[in-house]
């Protein structure tokens, strides 16, 4: 193992982790000193009946000040005072967020609001703008995928002024991340591998990026451990509690890793076709994964390598010789993803041409490949990527990833 | 890969580690919301200087410095009395402590005074017993001490507390801090560090978050000990570092267990330094655990011999395998030390009479399920020098 000549690792949250994490909400935020919560969610989740069974599981314990079951799935500002609105009227002393990224987010951005008594939460946005702890925050994912929980950062948008807010401060850490098997338990088998893919992608990325250090390959390695072991086994066996927590696990883990070495191409391509054609993260993650591993072979084949082991597991490590290990380490990611299209009877796309919206209709036509390619130029994860990247590049990954055709590596032009 | 039902898993440190790590100190203060550290040391380490680079770091940032480097091996009450006072009337807002075991015993004990009131020190030993969070801490370690300094724990005279208040909220670790040490502090920090690190990747509590702590420090201290030692290995002294501090917050999350327990009365009946006697005990506990299915000995093969050496050795080798290979680095620090280092009790110079006695003390001390009869097999091999084979 290498130590980089310089590394920093911060990963400052309480995990409570198991098939009873959520009784154990009323007595850690006993000892933060808080007893009536806002629960911060959205309406996918409390429609699934996940609310109710987090406030049956803490209702005992604690005084909750009040329910909004309303977060949009793009984050808001108005969302956000709104909600900061209603967390003083209730006497709130602490925030609950239950849900993906976007809720947390908005929860990060109600906590900075009623902690530092903003009227104006643009001027805490930048990095470093905190400067102490907020109210207690506790979050709850329902997905095993963006490991938000453990990252510093959030994003609110300003709707009426077209702007972006980005944080990031280790206040916004949250206090405390509660990973319960039954929060994830319900999540549909296309869901669960998309996610889980994103989980899978942060901790490739983590681990064969630039900014990688000894702790965050820790991370990532039991990330993708948990994950290669169990994502095929719960999409099969969507009641398998067992299987479900180790997602959980895998998914936090994989955050730690990336939010202390960042990521890289996969990201950076799956952020523009994010932005472009609405495709969901997950399976932008999913379908980019092999592909960016394939564009950094020639830079960083030796750890890519050393991934297949976390993946397959000794014997079959062992049994594979050293100069082919990074190419099995692609090829178990796209054998997963091919199990994973056949378990879910193709509802996880394999590449771009096989995404559909709930019409069925194409998500990414061929022709904003181009625009995808120009989106990417303006997004920074491509920092730490090891081979560098201009939009011809990302035009040749995005074309491959499109029909599903593995990268022509020869067409790299090597920086 | 095992993780339990169940688990909770905390650790408030932040690290920062390697070449010129200390200039980003100011940078890191502000982000703690403190402008006017108390610096704490000891002689012996500000003789060395270590203190005029962390005032140097601090130089241009405008932010006035406290200086305290007094500290003796054995802080007191009394000290901390004075050291509050001082923190009070000068106005200081957050800690900044070079060294090891007692300076940060002393940092953490300010703290919790300084946070609250002087008679804090006394609610605050046992378990858990301290409220609310203390002010900023900032540790910053050479390459010896008791493996406590970033951990939970602190001594303080009769007072024992462990809270993971106390633990800092950064640890920077530079090359111009972490220099040469004695061979002896060397080994004694790392097997303290590999020991505790062990027990936690090993111990049927064992969980996923904190096994990333544990895995690292054991793969830093496997790469590296015996380079170190042999040949002074300057990027290797700043691994053995993060070892260290990484093992300290492992040892903060899993139970204290057999391995510390034992090692830990082995060295205060002894007199001889902890580490060392944790080191040589090290093998002997993991082979007489060997054919328990509760611990996870044969994870431990890769981060200690690395992924070749673990994935080409059959499963059924693989704890064995990890324990020859403590085995063997010891044979070697042993070899390179030219004997200084001894391998077992009896070289260590502890008398066959007192085997007995440590066996004792050690069930009174650790309530960790285990008993004087196994002490006594352990402390009888590791005496003599011979493994514990399998039944």
């Amino acid at each position: 193992m290498i130590l980089p000549g310089y590394y920093e690792f911060c990963c400052r949250v309480k995990v409570i982790a198991g098939h009873d994490a959520l009784e154990k909400i009323p007595g850690a935020l006993a000892q933060l000193h808080a007893k009536r919560p806002l629960l911060i969610t959205d309406k996918g989740v409390s429609g699934a009946g996940l609310v109710d069974t987090v406030i049956d599981a803490i209702r005992d314990g604690v005084d909750i000040g009040a329910v909004a079951d309303d977060v949009p799935q793009d984050s808001s500002l108005t969302v956000v005072n709104r909600l900061a609105v209603l967390y003083r009227a209730n006497n709130c002393d602490s925030i609950i967020a239950v849900g993906g990224g976007s809720v947390m987010d908005t929860a990060k951005g109600v906590n900075i609001v009623v902690s530092e008594n903003a009227d104006d939460l643009m001027k805490f946005s930048g990095v470093g703008a905190l400067k102490r702890a907020l109210k207690p925050l506790v979050v709850i994912p329902t997905t095993s995928g963006t490991g938000s929980e453990v990252t510093m950062a959030a994003v609110i948008k300003d709707h009426e002024r077209h702007l972006k807010m980005a944080f990031a401060s280790y206040f916004l850490l949250p206090d405390i991340a509660i990973l319960d098997s039954r929060m994830t338990l319900t999540l549909p088998p296309h869901l669960t591998a998309s996610t889980a893919m994103d989980a899978m992608a942060h901790a490739v990325e983590a681990y064969t990026g630039l900014g990688k250090n000894p702790m965050s390959d820790a991370n990532a390695i039991a990330a993708i451990n948990l994950i290669s072991g169990n994502l095929l086994h719960v999409v099969e066996n969507p009641s398998d509690r067992n299987g479900r927590l180790a997602l959980a696990n895998g998914a936090t883990l994989a955050g730690a890793a990336f939010s202390n070495s960042l990521v890289g191409v996969v990201h950076c391509l799956g952020h523009a076709t994010g932005s472009v054609c609405g495709v969901p993260h997950g399976v932008c993650m999913a379908i980019l994964l092999p592909y960016g591993m394939e564009y950094n072979m020639h830079k960083v084949a030796h750890t890519i390598g050393e991934l297949l082991l976390p993946m397959v597991g000794p014997e079959v490590y062992a049994a594979t010789p050293k100069h082919l290990r990074a190419e099995g380490a692609i090829a178990f990611i796209r054998k997963m993803n091919q199990s994973l299209y056949d378990a879910t009877d193709g509802k996880h796309p394999r590449f771009f041409e096989e995404v559909k919206d709930r019409d069925g209709r194409r998500m990414v036509p061929r022709d904003k490949l181009v625009d995808i390619a120009e989106a990417a130029l303006d997004d920074g994860s491509i920092l730490y990527n090891p081979e560098d990247c201009d939009y011809e590049d990302f035009l040749m990954i995005m074309r491959a990833a499109w029909e599903g055709a593995p990268l022509d590596r020869s067409l790299i032009r090597k920086g | 890969m095992f993780f339990p039902d169940t688990y909770e898993f905390y650790c408030p440190v932040k690290i920062n580690s390697g070449k010129r790590a200390l200039e980003n100190l100011p940078v890191e203060l502000d982000a703690l919301n403190a402008r006017k550290p108390l610096i704490i040391s000891d002689k012996e380490h500000a003789k060395k200087g270590v203190v005029t680079t962390i005032t140097d770091a601090l130089k241009d940032s405008g932010m006035i410095v406290g200086i305290f480097d007094g500290v003796p091996p054995a802080p007191d009450r009394k000290l901390v009395r004075g050291l509050m006072n001082r923190y009070r009337d000068t106005g200081c807002d957050s800690i900044v402590a070079v060294g090891e075991g007692a300076v940060a015993d002393t940092a953490k004990a300010l703290n919790i005074v300084v946070s609250g009131r002087p008679e804090d020190l006394q609610e605050a030993a046992g378990a858990d017993r301290i409220q609310n969070p203390l002010g900023p801490f900032v540790f910053i370690p050479i390459l010896s001490g008791t493996g406590f300094e970033a951990s939970r724990y602190a001594s303080l005279e009769e007072l024992h507390i462990s809270s993971h208040y106390v633990m800092p909220d950064l640890v920077i670790i530079d090359p111009r801090i972490v220099k040469a040490q004695a061979a002896e502090a060397v080994v004694s920090t790392s097997m303290v560090a590999l020991a505790h690190s062990a027990q936690a990747y090993t111990c049927p509590a064992k969980n996923p978050m904190n096994d990333t702590y544990a895995y690292t420090a054991i793969q830093f201290i496997g790469e590296n000990l015996v380079n170190v030692i042999r040949y002074g290995d300057k990027q290797g002294r700043l691994a053995l570092a993060n070892a260290a501090i990484l093992a300290g917050i492992a040892f903060s999350n899993s139970p204290r267990g057999m391995i510390h327990e034992l090692g830990w009365v082995t060295g205060d009946i002894s007199g001889l330094s902890h580490g060392i006697c944790m080191g040589i005990l090290l093998p002997y506990i993991l082979e007489y655990h060997l054919d328990s299915n509760e611990y996870h000995m044969s994870d431990m093969l890769l981060p200690i011999a690395g992924a070749e050496a673990y994935a080409g050795t059959a499963e059924n080798l693989k704890a064995r395998m990890a324990i020859n290979l403590i085995y063997d680095m010891q044979h070697d620090i042993h070899d390179f030390t030219k004997g200084k280092i001894p391998l077992t009790l009896k070289e260590a110079g502890i008398s066959k009479d007192a085997l007995d006695n440590i066996a004792g003390a050690a069930v009174v001390k650790g309530h960790e399920g285990f008993t004087a009869d196994d002490c006594r097999v352990i402390l009888n091999h590791a005496w003599e020098g011979t493994p514990i084979l399998s039944s």
